[in-house]
C-alpha cells in the first residue's frame, strides 16, 4: 500500500536527531569548520546517540537498521549541519562494506579496536575513477605494488585504515583493506577552501605499498559486486544528507524573506521571492521522494536498486545546487557573509557535489541502463 | 511505515486501466486526433462497459462505510492517480472524453446535499454515454477565480444566471455543468456561489467549440448564460451551506476544495502523456539508434532525465493523494505535484521530439503528445497559480500572505 508515512520508531529517531542538529551540530557549525575539525565532545555524543552505527549490524554493535530509516535520520542531522555530518570520524563511507562482508576474516583482527575506539576511522578509496590522480595497482607474484596519488578523498587526513576499491594495470576489480601501521600512506598537504572544511579531505600517495593477499577482500567478480552494492548503499546515503541541507536552506530563506522588508513591505510579497521559495520546496521534495524509493527498493532487495540509487543521487546533486545557491540569492549580500550560515551551505554543497559523483557521468550510467539494459552495461 | 508498492486493489486497477488503455484507446488515439472528436460508436462502447472518467469517486467522503469499515484505510485518491496516469497514457484528450462526471464530480460529492448527489451522480448509467462538467473559467477570469464576473440574481424559487464562461471539458455534451457565479460582485469571494446548471435548461448554451493546439479530440467548449433560470435545489449544497458558513465565501470554497482533489489527477494525466512518450521513443532509440557516438550519448542523457522526472512527479502525486486519504490537509502537496508534473511532461515530450528528430514530424505520436500536454501546466491552475499556492502554505507559519 502506498504511503509516506515513518514509523514511530522512525519519528522518534527523528526527534532526536533533529533537536540534534539544530541545537548542538548547527551551533558549533563555524567554529568546527574554522577548526577544520569536527570538536570531539559533538563527535562523542553523536557516536553515543547511536547515530554512527545505524548502518552496521549487531555483530559490530550496530542498529542495522533499513536504509529508508537511515536516510530520514541522516537526512535530519544534516539539517543542522552537513560539514559537520561529513566530518564526524568513524567507519565514513565503510559504514555499508562492514555491514554487508563485516565477517569477512581479515576484519577480525581489527573489529574489536574499531568498535571500542569510536575515533578509528576508515576512508574509503575508490580509485576507479582516475582523471586527476595516478594511483596504479600492480600484480606480483604473491602481492600487490600500489603507487601514485590518490584524488581527494574525506575523512583521509583522520584514516587508521584504508577501503580500496581499485583495478589493478590488468583491468582486474580489487577490495583491500589497508592500515596505517603496515601500510604507511602519506597525507599530501593540499588545502580544500571551499567547502566541508572538517571532513579531512586530503589527497594520499603511496610509494610503491606492498598489499598483501592477507589483505585483499575480494578480487574479480566478487570484488565487483562488493563494490556496487556499497556504492549503492552510499550513493542513498548521501544522497539523504543532500537532501538535510536542502530543508535547511530552504527553512532559513523561508523565515528570512518572511522577515526581511524592502520597499516598504516584506520580500515575500514580491513573486519573484516567493516563487523561487515555491520552487525551492519542490525540487526538495523530488529529491527526498527519489531517495526514499531507491532505499525501499534496495532494503527490499530490488535488482533496480542500484539504477534508483544513481537517479536519487544525481537529482540530489542538481536539486543541491539549485536550492543552496537559492538560499544565497534570496538572502541578497547577507547570503554572502560569514554572519548568515548559507554561503557555507553553498559551499559545502558544491564540494559533497564534486566528491560523491560527477551529475552527467551519473546521468550517463543510468542513461545506459535504461537504454542498454543492466546486463550490457556491466559485460561493457 | 513509507511504502511504494502498491496493494492487491491498486495493483488490480493499474492493469485493468492499462489494459484498457492499450487495447481500446491508444489503437484510435491518432485517429480521434485527426477527427476532432472520439467517435461516437467507440463512446457507446466503453459506456457499456461501465467505463467512466468519474473522478467523483477518488474524492468522496460522504461517511456512506463508516461503522462497516472502519479500519479499512481509504485508498479512493491513490486508486484515482494510479488508474488516471494509465488512461492518460492511452491518450488524454480520450480519457477527458470518458464517459463520467469528469472534473464535476469532485464539487457535488464534497459539497452536494444528498439529493443533488442521488439526483446528479446517479445519471451514469449504461443506456447511453452522459457527462458532467465543471464550469469556472471566464473570459476576464481564469486563474483569479475570485474575479468571476457571471451573475446569479435571487428572484424566487431560485436564481437567474447571466455570463459566459470558457475553456470547459465536455460542456457542450454535458448533462450538467457546475457552474460558478456572484450574487454581489462587491462581496468578492462571499459572494459566489455553484449552481448545477442541466442542459436544456432554458437561457443556458453552449456557443462555441474551441479549436486547439492539442486535445482536439476531447470537446473544450464555451457556454452561455443568458437569464437563465436555476431553481433553488440546484444551488450546490443548498441555502443551508451558505448560511452554515454564515456567507463566508462557501462557493470559492467549494471551487478551491475541487482542486485539491483534482490536481493530483491532472498531474498523473500528465505523467501518463510523460510516460508515453518516453516508452514510444525509447523503443525507438532501442531499435534504432547506435550505440556509441553522440546520438548514443544525447539519448542516454534525455532518457535518463524524463525516467527521473517522471519517477519524481509520480511520487509527488502520490503523496498527495495519500494525504487526502487519510484526511491530511493536502493543498500544498497537490499543487506541487500538479506545478512539477505538468511542466516535466512538455520537457519529457520535448525531449523526446528532440531524440525523434525531423522524423518525429510524421505519423509519431510523440508529436500529438507534446501538442496534448501543454495545457497540463496551464489547466485545474497554472504553473504560476501553483507556485502561488505552494509559496502560500511555506509562509503561513510566518503569518505572511503573499
Amino acid at each position: 500500500m502506498i504511503s509516506f508515512q515513518p514509523t514511530k520508531e522512525e519519528l522518534s529517531f527523528i526527534e532526536v536527531a533533529k533537536e540534534l542538529a539544530i541545537e548542538k551540530i548547527r551551533p558549533e557549525a563555524r567554529a568546527c569548520e574554522d577548526n577544520k575539525q569536527v570538536h570531539n565532545p559533538l563527535a562523542k555524543q553523536i557516536q553515543q546517540l547511536g547515530f554512527l552505527s545505524l548502518e552496521l549490524t549487531e555483530d559490530w554493535e550496530g542498529l542495522e537498521l533499513p536504509l529508508i530509516s537511515q536516510a530520514q535520520i541522516v537526512k535530519a542531522l544534516s539539517y543542522g549541519d552537513l560539514g559537520v555530518v561529513q566530518g564526524i570520524p568513524g567507519y565514513g563511507d565503510a559504514a555499508p562494506f562492514l555491514r554487508l562482508f563485516g565477517n569477512h576474516p581479515i576484519l577480525a583482527s581489527i573489529k574489536q579496536q574499531l568498535r571500542t575506539n569510536f575515533q578509528q576511522t576508515i576512508a574509503l578509496l575508490d580509485v576507479e575513477d582516475q582523471w586527476g590522480a595516478n594511483v596504479i595497482l600492480t600484480p606480483e607474484v604473491d602481492h600487490y605494488i600500489l603507487k601514485g596519488t590518490s584524488q581527494p578523498v574525506r575523512l583521509a587526513k583522520y584514516a587508521d585504515y584504508i577501503l580500496l576499491f581499485a583495478r589493478d594495470v590488468n583491468g582486474q576489480p580489487l577490495i583491500a583493506f589497508l592500515n596505517k601501521e603496515e601500510h604507511q600512506w602519506t597525507v599530501m598537504d593540499g588545502e580544500v577552501r571551499l567547502g566541508l572544511l572538517a571532513s579531512g579531505i586530503s589527497s594520499l600517495s603511496f610509494e610503491r605499498i606492498r598489499i598483501r593477499k592477507e589483505n585483499i577482500v575480494a578480487l574479480g567478480e566478487e570484488a565487483l559486486h562488493c563494490m556496487q552494492a556499497v556504492r549503492t548503499r552510499n550513493y542513498i546515503l548521501h544522497a539523504a544528507k543532500e537532501v538535510g541541507l536542502m530543508e535547511a536552506a530552504l527553512d532559513y530563506a523561508t523565515e528570512y524573506t518572511a522577515n526581511r522588508k524592502a520597499f516598504g513591505q516584506h520580500i515575500a510579497k514580491f513573486q519573484g521571492v516567493s516563487f523561487r521559495i515555491a520552487s525551492m520546496a519542490i525540487e526538495t521534495q523530488v529529491a527526498n521522494h527519489l531517495v526514499w524509493e531507491a532505499a525501499l527498493q534496495v532494503d527490499a532487495n530490488d535488482e533496480k536498486g542500484y539504477g534508483a540509487a544513481l537517479r536519487a543521487l544525481y537529482r540530489a546533486h542538481r536539486s543541491l545546487r539549485y536550492v543552496t545557491d537559492s538560499a544565497v540569492q534570496l538572502l541578497g549580500g547577507h547570503g554572502f557573509v560569514q554572519e548568515y550560515p548559507v554561503e557555507k551551505w553553498m559551499r559545502d554543497g558544491e564540494a559533497q557535489v564534486m566528491l560523491y559523483g560527477r551529475e552527467h557521468l551519473l546521468l550517463q550510467e543510468r542513461g545506459e541502463q535504461i537504454v542498454l539494459g543492466v546486463k550490457e552495461v556491466v559485460e561493457k | 511505515m513509507i511504502s511504494f508498492e502498491l496493494s492487491e486493489q491498486q495493483q488490480q486497477i493499474k492493469e485493468m486501466t492499462h489494459w484498457f488503455a492499450e487495447y481500446e484507446m491508444r489503437p484510435i488515439a491518432m485517429e480521434a486526433d485527426k477527427l476532432g472528436k472520439v467517435p461516437d460508436d467507440w463512446l457507446d462502447k466503453v459506456n457499456q462497459m461501465g467505463i467512466h472518467l468519474n473522478t467523483s469517486s477518488f474524492s468522496s467522503d460522504d461517511g456512506s462505510d463508516k461503522g462497516q469499515n472502519r479500519k479499512r484505510e481509504r485508498e479512493g485518491n491513490r486508486l484515482g492517480v494510479l488508474a488516471t496516469e494509465e488512461i492518460a497514457w492511452g491518450d488524454p484528450a480520450i480519457a477527458l472524453s470518458l464517459p463520467g462526471a469528469g472534473l464535476g464530480g469532485p464539487p457535488i460529492q464534497s459539497s452536494g446535499t444528498p439529493e443533488q448527489k442521488q439526483r446528479f451522480l446517479s445519471i451514469f448509467t449504461k443506456d447511453k454515454p452522459r457527462w458532467g462538467a465543471y464550469a469556472l473559467t471566464e473570459p476576464e477570469a481564469g486563474s483569479d477565480a475570485s474575479g468571476i464576473q457571471t451573475t446569479a440574481k435571487k428572484v424566487d424559487g431560485g436564481y437567474i444566471l447571466n455570463g459566459q464562461k470558457i475553456f470547459i471539458t465536455n460542456g457542450g455534451r454535458a448533462s450538467w455543468v457546475v457552474a460558478f457565479a456572484t450574487v454581489d460582485r462587491s462581496l468578492g469571494r462571499m459572494g459566489q456561489r455553484a449552481f448545477v446548471v442541466e442542459k436544456g435548461t432554458s437561457g443556458f448554451s453552449c456557443t462555441k467549440l474551441a479549436k486547439k493546439m492539442g486535445l482536439r479530440a476531447n470537446e473544450t467548449a464555451e457556454l452561455l448564460f443568458e437569464d437563465c433560470f436555476v431553481p433553488d435545489e440546484n444551488l450546490l449544497g443548498g441555502e443551508a451551506l451558505y448560511e452554515i458558513t454564515n456567507n463566508k465565501a462557501s462557493g470559492f470554497q467549494v471551487a478551491m476544495k475541487t482542486f485539491d482533489s483534482t490536481r493530483p489527477i491532472v498531474a498523473s494525466m500528465a505523467i501518463g502523456i510523460a510516460r508515453a512518450a518516453y516508452e514510444y521513443t525509447l523503443d525507438i532509440v532501442k531499435r534504432e539508434y547506435p550505440r556509441h557516438g553522440k546520438y548514443f550519448q544525447l539519448a542516454t542523457e534525455y532518457l535518463a532525465e524524463a525516467d527521473q522526472d517522471i519517477t519524481a512527479a509520480r511520487l509527488l502525486t502520490w503523496e498527495a493523494a495519500w494525504r487526502a486519504d487519510i484526511g491530511l490537509e493536502n493543498a500544498k502537496e497537490a499543487a506541487m505535484c500538479k506545478a512539477f508534473a505538468g511542466q516535466i511532461a512538455l520537457d519529457v515530450c520535448a525531449k523526446c521530439l528532440e531524440l525523434l528528430g525531423p522524423v518525429g514530424l510524421e505519423n509519431h505520436l510523440v508529436e500529438k503528445l507534446y501538442r496534448d500536454v501543454k495545457v497540463f501546466d496551464i489547466f485545474e491552475g497554472t504553473n504560476e497559480i501553483q507556485h502561488l499556492v505552494i509559496a502560500r502554505r511555506q509562509y503561513a507559519p510566518f503569518e505572511i500572505k503573499v
